[in-house]
Parts: C-alpha cells; structure tokens; sequence
C-alpha cells in the first residue's frame, strides 16, 4: 500500500510525487490519460504534427523544482533569458520584447524615445519589487485567519520584507498590486503596441480584461518570476519529471481516472479508480482543480457545507480555446519578413483587447479574437515534416458557456476567426494550412478533467490569489485529514510552473 | 442664508478656499477651536456639491449630490447640527421598475422585502436577512477605518504601529466567516460578490449598482463590490439605516453646517473666487483672490479636488516632481451626470402606479446585470451609454417644501457620463441635450406620461460639474475610490493625512481620506489634525 497517492500526471502532480518519494514517501501518481502531462503534454494533433504543449509559457518553472529534482540531469535545459515575443503589427515591424533589456529598449526606441527610456525605469522597478513578489509567489500563502503567534510572526515577518524596499517602492508596489494591467501599463507608456503586448500575461487565460481591476498583480507576478523558456516546452519538461519521479522510485500508472475518494471519520482512506479498483493510502495529493476534488470525487457528507460553498463559488469560468496549426510552409509574419518568430501575441492596442473580452460577458466571442501564438518548429523542426510547421494558438476570449451551448459548426466558426485574425499579421498561413485542430473550453474541459475548462483551475483575480481556493485549504491541507491539493487551483495558481505541487508535497513534509 | 461678498478682515487664523460641506464642518471646528476663520466660496451659494438651488421658480433642486446616508453622527453631535436645522427623512423603499410590467420594491421592512423577493426567488428570499446581517458586521469594521485617519504602514512610530495593529485587530477579530467575506468584498466585483449568495438576477441588478455610482467600473468590474458595503453603513438618528433625504434639499446639510461655523464665529463668505494660494519660502500665506486681491492666513485649507489644489490653485512650481506625478496619475475621470426636472404633475411608473410609498425613496432603473454592463461598455470607449443606469428620486412626494403644491421635483442621477468623450471634454455642451434625451427616453419607458409634465430639465454633465461646480473631470467623488486609491494612498502616498507638501497648506475634502459622499469626515479629521498640528 502507497503511502501517498497523487492524482494527476501533470507538472504539479509530477513534482509533488517526485518530491515526496525522494523525502522518503512511497508514492502512486495516478493519471487519467494514458500518456503524462497534462496541459504541459504535446500530443501529435494530425499525422506528422507535434505541439509541445497545450500551454506555451514555461518560463516561470519553479527553480527550487529544478534543483531539488535535479532535472537539468534529466535532460531539461533551460534558456538564459526570457524568450522574445512578437507584437506584430499589419502594416509596420511590431516590437520583439524579450528578457534582453537593451534590446528590447532598442525595439521600443523606434516608436517612442520617452518609452524606451521608461521601460529602463520600469524594469529597475520590477527589479527591485522582485524580491518581495517572488518570495510571495514561491511560499505557501500566510494565514491570515490564524492568529497563533506563528502566524502573526510570520505576517510581520513579511512586512518587513516589504518595509525592505524603501517607503517610496513600498508605497507603490502597494498601491500597484491591486490597479488594472490597463491604468498601470498607461502611466508609465505612450506605445499603444507596446502596452498591448505588455499586458498579455496579466489577462491571459483569464475571464478579465485589462481595465479589470486586479488584473496587475498577475502581470507584477509575471514580471517578477518569468525566466528563460524550457528548450523543448512543457512536453521535454514532462519527461525531465517523469525522469526524475520513477529515479526516486514512484510507481507510475496512466489510464487509471480516479472516480472517488474514500473518507472515513474525517481521514482519508485512499482512492476508487473508476474501473472499480481501490487503493488505499494515509495521504492523498489532488492536482485536479478544486471543483473536482471537491464536488465530485468526495461525497457531499465529507464536506462541511461551509467548505463546499466556497468551492462551489470559486470562479472557474474559461475563456481560453486553443487552435494548432498544421502548415506546409514556416510562418512569416508581415511584421518580420524573413525571420524565424517563436512567440508572438496579437491585440494592437489596450482598448482592442478589451473588446475582445467585451464579449465573454454576454457569452459571445469577438470577431477579433486576441492570440497568443508559439511556433514550436522554429526551434524544434522535428515536429513537424521537414520545412513544415507547427502553429499552436491560445485564443481569447471565448466563453464556456457559449450562448446557444458549443456545436462542430461554432467551433469550426472560432477555428475560422483564429485563422483570418492570424492571417491579418501572418497572410499565407491559410493557403499553407494542411490540418487543424480546435479545442474550445468545453473541450478542454472533457481532455483535461478541467470544470469550466479554465485553464488556471479557476479563476486568478485578486479574490482567488491568497486564499485559493478557500481559506481552510489555502495551505495545501485541508480539513480532511490526509487529503492535499497541489494543482493550479492552490497558490500560486495555474501556468507552468510546478510550484503548487511542491508546495504540497512541502506540506506533507519528509517522511 | 445671508452671506458677505467679501472678507472682513485682512488676515486670518485659516482660510477654506470653498463653502462645500466638508470645507464647512472643517471651519465650524477650527471656530470652534477658537481660530479665526474664513470660508471663501465662488459661487453665490453655499454647498458646493451638497447644494439647493432654485433652478426654476418654485422647485427646489437638490442640483448634484442628493440623497444623505454616510453623514457622520458624532459631527452632528458635536457640531449641534440638529438645532442648526439639519433634518433627515429616511427613505422607506428601494423601487425597481421592471420593462416586462413586473417590479420589485425592496422596503425597510424586511418582512415586506421578503415577500417581494419570494416573487422571484426563495431561496433568496430566505439569504436576505443573513446577508444584511454579515454586511451590517462588515459595515461596524469598515467605519472603524473612516472614523479616524488613515493608518501608514510606512510609519516606525510606535504610536502608529499601534494603533495599526489595533486596526489589524479589529480585522482579526472578526470570525473566520467574516474575514473570509471582508477579503473577498475588498477585491470582488458587485456581481461575483453577489452571485455567491444570491440566484435571482433580477435581484442583484438593483443590488450590484451601489457598487458603480460616482466610479469608473463596471457591475463585473474587479474592486466594485466593496462600495456595496455604503448601503449598510448609514446611519440617521443613530440608528442603522441606509439612505436618506435632508429636509429641503441636500442644501440643507451644508447650511446646518455654514450656521454651526458662524454661530463660532467664521466668517461665510460667497462670490470670492480664490485664483491662487499664496506661497513664499516654501509656506502657504495667504490667497489671492479673482479680482488681485490678497488676505493672509496662518493655514490655508483647500477644499477643492487635488488636481485643482495643486495644479491650479497652488501651481507646479512650488511642487516637487514626483510630487506632482502622483497628482497628475492621480485619477479622477468622471463618470456620471445629473438631469433635474420640474413637474407639473406626478409621473405614474405604469408597471405600479400612483404616488404610493414604493416611489417615496428612490427608484432603479437597473433592469439587468446584463443592461448595466453594456451601460458600461458605452463608456469605456468614450460615449455616454444609449441606455443609462438612472437612480431617481422625487424628494417632493415626502418633504412638500421642495416644491408648489401639487407640483414635483425629480432628480435623476445618470450613469455613465464620461468626462472623456471620444471627441473631447469639450465637445460635451454640443452633447449635453442627447444626453438628456437619452435619460429623459430611458426614463419614460416606465413612466409614460413623464415627457408631458415636464415644466423644465437641467441637463448636467460632467463637463458642466467641472465648469460650474469645480469638480475637475466631473468626478463626484473628488477622485475614483479605486483601491489605489483609498486610505494612505488617498490623494497621494505619504501626503494622506491632510497635510501637503506646501507647509501650512492643508486639504479637508473628499480627495482625503474617507473619500467622497455627504459624510463631513474629511472636514472633520482635518480640522482636528490641524488642530492638534499647533500650525494655527
């Protein structure tokens, strides 16, 4: 018998099986798919085309993850600095803004003099926010309703860590935190371009827009922790953590969907595959979201109806649909003629990024949808035949709960938009395509086990930041003895980043 | 009320540059502290946004803010506001006329509210009570905040340590419940907040909206749903209710307040347009009037919003800049305009008709979730929304001297207006007869009759508050009540304890903190650390 099962073979449950056996548990991770990863997965989405990865961005992986797993021997290779991303423009060279400071200045510099001097600025500031954000971001949250001498110690303990910065940087970390992406981006520049690509993560995969209040930290967050890109994307991190999980002996088994966990007495038992087959175990890890551990996998009576409304009403609402791309040729964006793009992300403008969220309100997607585009062949041509390429797109805003409810046509329709919205910066790509694979929330939320297919396990707005998902569990225990979240739906929320998993695992301790 | 044109004397203990409420109580205290004491007003009455004017013979407007809930009880107290002739009237009823001829009244009988409520959902019915329960608990916390300064965390002095950590107490001393509530009511939006209780939309549409007036957000809006909490803190007599009318209009709150100031003594003094304050070395010494005149004063108190303040009143030059940056980021964009009607007669709301006790508090026209946020959607790129939020109320139908007999007064408050249009602020006076078509269009939706028993319409945007009423950008707040915004970044951080930059130049109104709304509190909190700063 495990002594720790984890459910879930993505990242998260990944790292905290790998963790744990290496502090001396005996774990089983349990997938439910028959190959691990999760949204970090590639998957050949038509004969001969490789993605990555659902989710493009793995910048912001968890050094401690690295280190403590020793991945690099596993083969995971991490870029130095953060990799480029175009904002393309229809008719002008768009900006290519990566972790290469004077370069990026230099990009600017050709749209605006007093920006390119500004995003020094902005940069220093970030610099210096860094610490105090990072350190937020890479530890559980403080529990704020606990108010033992621990607790309150540890509270100070982090003013003082902001008090650190300087009243002025103090003052003003404080006072950006809880803005929208859209007022912060305007105070410090004039490039409409340059604040529409800037703003991408603090919206993506979100149901908020940049005039959403909140919406900064996400950005602030991003800006603090992003490093360089994982060579390989999600799917070459995956088998680094595969790699370095069966080295410290967990017991690996895919194709085994957890159907219930097993409670008695406040403690939790072990899980139920839904083959029938029953595993017991003192501690289980959920990296699925919160709504599944929660509503689906516990029976009502194991919940305190205290703690299952506020599961019940943490926002789970996606917006995000993902287009790949199969093509007979390399992309060539109008911006760019000639040159390799890895990344890029559409949205010319605040205002046009804010019309496309417009719409999810009303549960309807904009003719304009905003994409966040990865090219994997420009550094990986063997996914895809030779002078082939691969295009994968994370499309914004579409809602869940589409009006009228999702049909083959209205997906077809949103593969359609993607396309002529990419074809406006990138033309050719349509006469090039060869095959194409569209995925809506709905799903996503059927592939990946994901309620409300949201592709952070619930929503990140400043309500959902610190006490994800609710108070009592916010700390990877929960009141259920023995059961840990370790997903996207704990701190620090969703993203590549293996950092909730380690925190749980850090929760259970070393054996 | 009796004013002089001119000040008496040539120099002062303090001079408040405008009569608005807050400069009003800030000038009854400091006479009631025993200084001398000017208020200098523009315009040729009393009241800044807190006024009664008779736009049009025989009705009296309550011309901006108009209805009074957060007006704090230990100013009227201590300012004996009640003999000076203040006198609220609470209002019994929220009414929300619905387009398909159904409607909803929420009363201050939560009993009649519940059977109301039962028409559209139980279940919500039954959440009501427990709900204002835990927002009344919310409320006690959160008026521990505007009752006193604003704490800085950046202070090392042990008595601010303390008294933060008191404030922190207060916090953790709620029950888990209830700090989990206070988080998510600090960073929700109105509806997110609402949906975790409720289920009927038609419920929370009225609801949400007290989360949006004055502010530039949206029902959906990350941050609008704290303003919720407004609805649960007012108090009149002492007593928990929400909102209410004063007795001749909201003029009259500002009057009780300008006859407490000059039965201590202050000199009242309307038509005197200050151009600049005075400053030599540094130090704020006097002003200098429209007309070149100067009076001196030990203090010189700004009732105006921060960027009139600064970037006007008292000019860049003897600012710092990163002073000056965080006044000019400093955000104010308006959000909403006023249309005032003269009635012939009573306006029947066809869904429930007659002049009853649904329509003697206010009424919503809110009629979705949906209808709100489109209303916003408008705004964000630079028009005034085709279908506006209205809160209306007829102030006639329950203090008869606002009006002839038989005849009516109805202010309608409309949102969104934005001060930034897309063709330019100044463009709003060609825009300003649209506007009030489109209210006056909404509006007669659901009182059909309206159009014919209009006598006369005051049309204001906030192109017109700015002009006429000083309020830059048209922001009836002195500035959003964004979180960036509030406690010790309020306006400014480091400069939100009613001191300025400019030594012996202070500010008491509602670009301070508490912030905006006919409650005295910044007027008050000034006045006592003016008191206490031994500056006059």
């Amino acid at each position: 018998m495990p002594e720790v099962v984890v459910i879930g073979g993505g990242h998260n449950g990944l790292a905290a099986a790998a963790l744990l056996a290496k502090a001396g548990h005996m774990v089983t991770l349990l997938e439910r798919e028959e190959m691990l990863g999760g949204l970090a997965a590639g998957e050949e989405f038509a004969p001969g085309y490789r993605t990555t990865g659902t989710l493009h961005d793995t910048t912001r992986l968890s050094s401690e993850v690295v280190e403590e797993l020793e991945l690099e021997r596993h083969g995971l290779r991490r870029d130095a600095e953060r990799p480029a991303v175009l904002f393309p423009e229809r008719d002008g060279p768009g900006l290519l803004i990566g972790g290469n400071r004077a370069a990026a200045r230099r990009e600017i510099a050709h749209l605006s003099g007093r920006d390119a001097a500004r995003y020094g600025d902005y940069c220093d500031f970030i610099d210096r926010a860094r610490p105090v954000l990072s350190s937020l971001w890479n530890q559980a949250p403080p529990d704020l309703g606990d108010p033992s001498r621990r607790a309150s110690w540890g509270l100070a303990l982090k003013g003082v860590g902001l008090r650190r910065l300087g009243r002025r940087a103090m003052l003003e970390l404080l006072r950006a935190t809880p803005m929208c992406a859209a007022d912060w981006l305007n105070e410090w520049f004039e490039t409409e371009l340059l604040k529409a690509g800037l703003a991408g993560p603090a919206v993506l995969g979100t149901h908020m827009g940049p005039r959403s209040a909140g919406s900064n930290i996400n950005l602030l967050f991003w800006e603090s922790v992003a490093q360089g890109a994982v060579a390989g994307g999600g799917a070459a991190l995956i088998r680094a953590l595969e790699a370095g999980a069966r080295e410290h002996g967990v017991e690996i088994r895919t194709g085994c969907e957890v159907a219930r966990l097993f409670v008695r007495g406040g403690q939790v038992q072990g899980v139920a595959l839904a083959g029938g087959e029953e595993i017991g175990a003192p501690s289980v890890v959920a990296t699925c979201d919160p709504k599944r551990t929660f509503l689906e996998l516990l029976a009502p009576e194991a919940l305190s109806r205290r703690l299952e409304h506020r599961i019940d009403v943490f926002r789970a609402r996606g917006t995000t649909s993902v287009v790949h791309l199969a093509l007979s040729a390399a992309l060539e964006f109008s911006s760019r003629p000639g040159q390799a793009i890895e990344l890029a992300r559409t949205g010319g403008s605040l205002d046009e990024i804010e019309r496309a969220f417009d719409l999810v309100k009303y549960r309807r997607f904009p003719e304009s949808p905003l994409l966040e585009i990865h090219v994997p062949t420009v550094s990986q041509p063997e996914l895809a035949p030779p002078g082939h390429s691969v295009v994968s797109m994370l499309v914004h805003y579409t809602p869940f709960d589409l009006e009228g409810g999702w049909s083959d046509a209205r997906r077809e329709e949103l593969g359609d938009l993607a396309l002529s919205t990419l074809e406006r910066y990138a033309p050719g790509a349509r006469e090039a395509l060869v095959a194409r694979k569209v995925l809506t929330p709905i799903d996503l939320a059927q592939r990946h086990a994901l309620t409300g297919g949201h592709l952070h396990h619930g929503e990140v707005a400043l309500d959902q930041l610190f006490m994800r998902p609710s108070p009592e569990t916010a700390r990877y225990a929960t009141p259920i003895e023995g059961l840990f979240l370790g997903g996207g739906g704990s701190h620090p929320g969703g993203g590549i980043t293996a950092t909730p998993g380690r925190l749980a695992a850090g929760a259970i301790g070393v054996r | 009320m009796q004013t002089a044109t001119r000040p008496e004397k040539r120099s002062y203990d303090a001079i408040v540059i405008g009569g608005g409420h807050n400069g009003l109580v800030c000038a009854a205290y400091l006479a009631r502290g025993g200084r001398r004491v000017a208020v200098l007003e523009r315009r040729h009455v009393l009241g800044g946004a807190a006024v009664t004017e008779e736009v049009y013979p025989g009705f009296k407007f309550s011309v901006l803010s108009y209805v009074v809930s957060l007006f704090r009880p230990h100013i009227i107290r201590e300012l004996d506001l009640a003999r000076h002739g203040m006198e609220l009237i609470p209002l019994e009823c929220s009414f929300l006329p619905l387009p398909n001829g159904d409607s909803l009244a929420r009363w201050s009988d939560p009993h009649r509210t519940r059977r109301e409520v039962e028409r559209f959902s139980k279940r919500d019915a039954e959440t009501l009570p427990e709900f204002g329960l835990a927002m009344g608990q919310l409320a006690r916390v959160a008026k521990r905040f505007i009752d006193q300064p604003a704490p800085d965390p950046t202070s090392l002095d042990p008595r601010e340590l303390w008294r933060i950590l008191r404030l922190g107490r207060s916090v953790q001393g709620l029950d888990a419940d209830l700090q989990y509530l206070n988080h998510k009511l600090m960073s929700m939006s109105a509806v997110d907040f609402l949906e975790m209780w409720f289920e009927s939309r038609t419920l929370m549409a009225p609801m949400s909206v007290s989360g949006i007036i004055g502010t530039f957000l949206g029902v959906h809006s990350p941050g609008s749903a704290y303003v919720l909490l407004h609805h649960y803190m007012g108090e009149i007599d002492g007593a928990f209710r929400s909102w209410g009318f004063s007795k001749g209009g909201t003029g009259g709150v500002s009057l009780a307040c300008a006859r407490a100031a000059r039965s201590h003594g202050a000199e009242l003094v309307t038509e005197c347009e200050v151009e600049r304050v005075l400053v030599r070395d540094g130090r704020a010494r006097g002003v200098v009037l429209a007309d070149g005149d100067a009076f001196e004063a030990k203090v010189v108190v700004s009732g105006c919003d921060p960027h009139r303040t600064f970037l006007g009143l008292v000019g860049e030059e003897h600012l710092e800049d990163d002073f000056l940056t965080q006044i000019r980021r400093y955000k104010l964009r308006g959000s909403s305009g006023k249309v005032n009607l003269a009635l012939d007669r009573f306006p029947d709301f066809s869904c429930r008709p007659g002049d009853g006790p649904h329509v003697r508090g206010d009424v919503a026209i809110a009629p979705s979730l949906e209808y709100l946020e489109r209303a916003f959607d408008d705004a964000k790129y630079g028009s005034f929304s085709r279908q506006p939020y209205l809160n209306v109320v007829i102030p006639s139908l329950v203090d008869p001297s606002v009006a002839p007999p038989g005849k009516h007064v109805m202010s309608i408050f409309a949102q969104y207006a934005p001060y930034f249009i897309s063709e330019g602020p100044e463009h709003w006076p060609e825009q300003r007869e649209a506007f009030g078509d489109a209210v006056i269009d909404t509006l007669a939706e659901y009182c059909p009759t309206l159009k014919d028993s209009i006598l006369h319409r005051q049309v204001l945007t906030p192109w017109d508050l700015e002009q006429e009423y000083g309020l830059t950008e048209g922001n009836i707040f002195h500035g959003e009540l964004s979180l960036e915004q509030l406690l010790f970044l309020r306006p400014a951080a480091g400069w939100a304890r009613y001191r300025t930059p400019v030594r012996n130049l202070w500010m008491c109104a509602a670009g301070t903190h508490p912030g905006g709304g006919v409650m005295g509190a910044p007027g008050e909190l000034a006045a006592k650390a003016l008191l206490r700063s031994r500056e006059v």
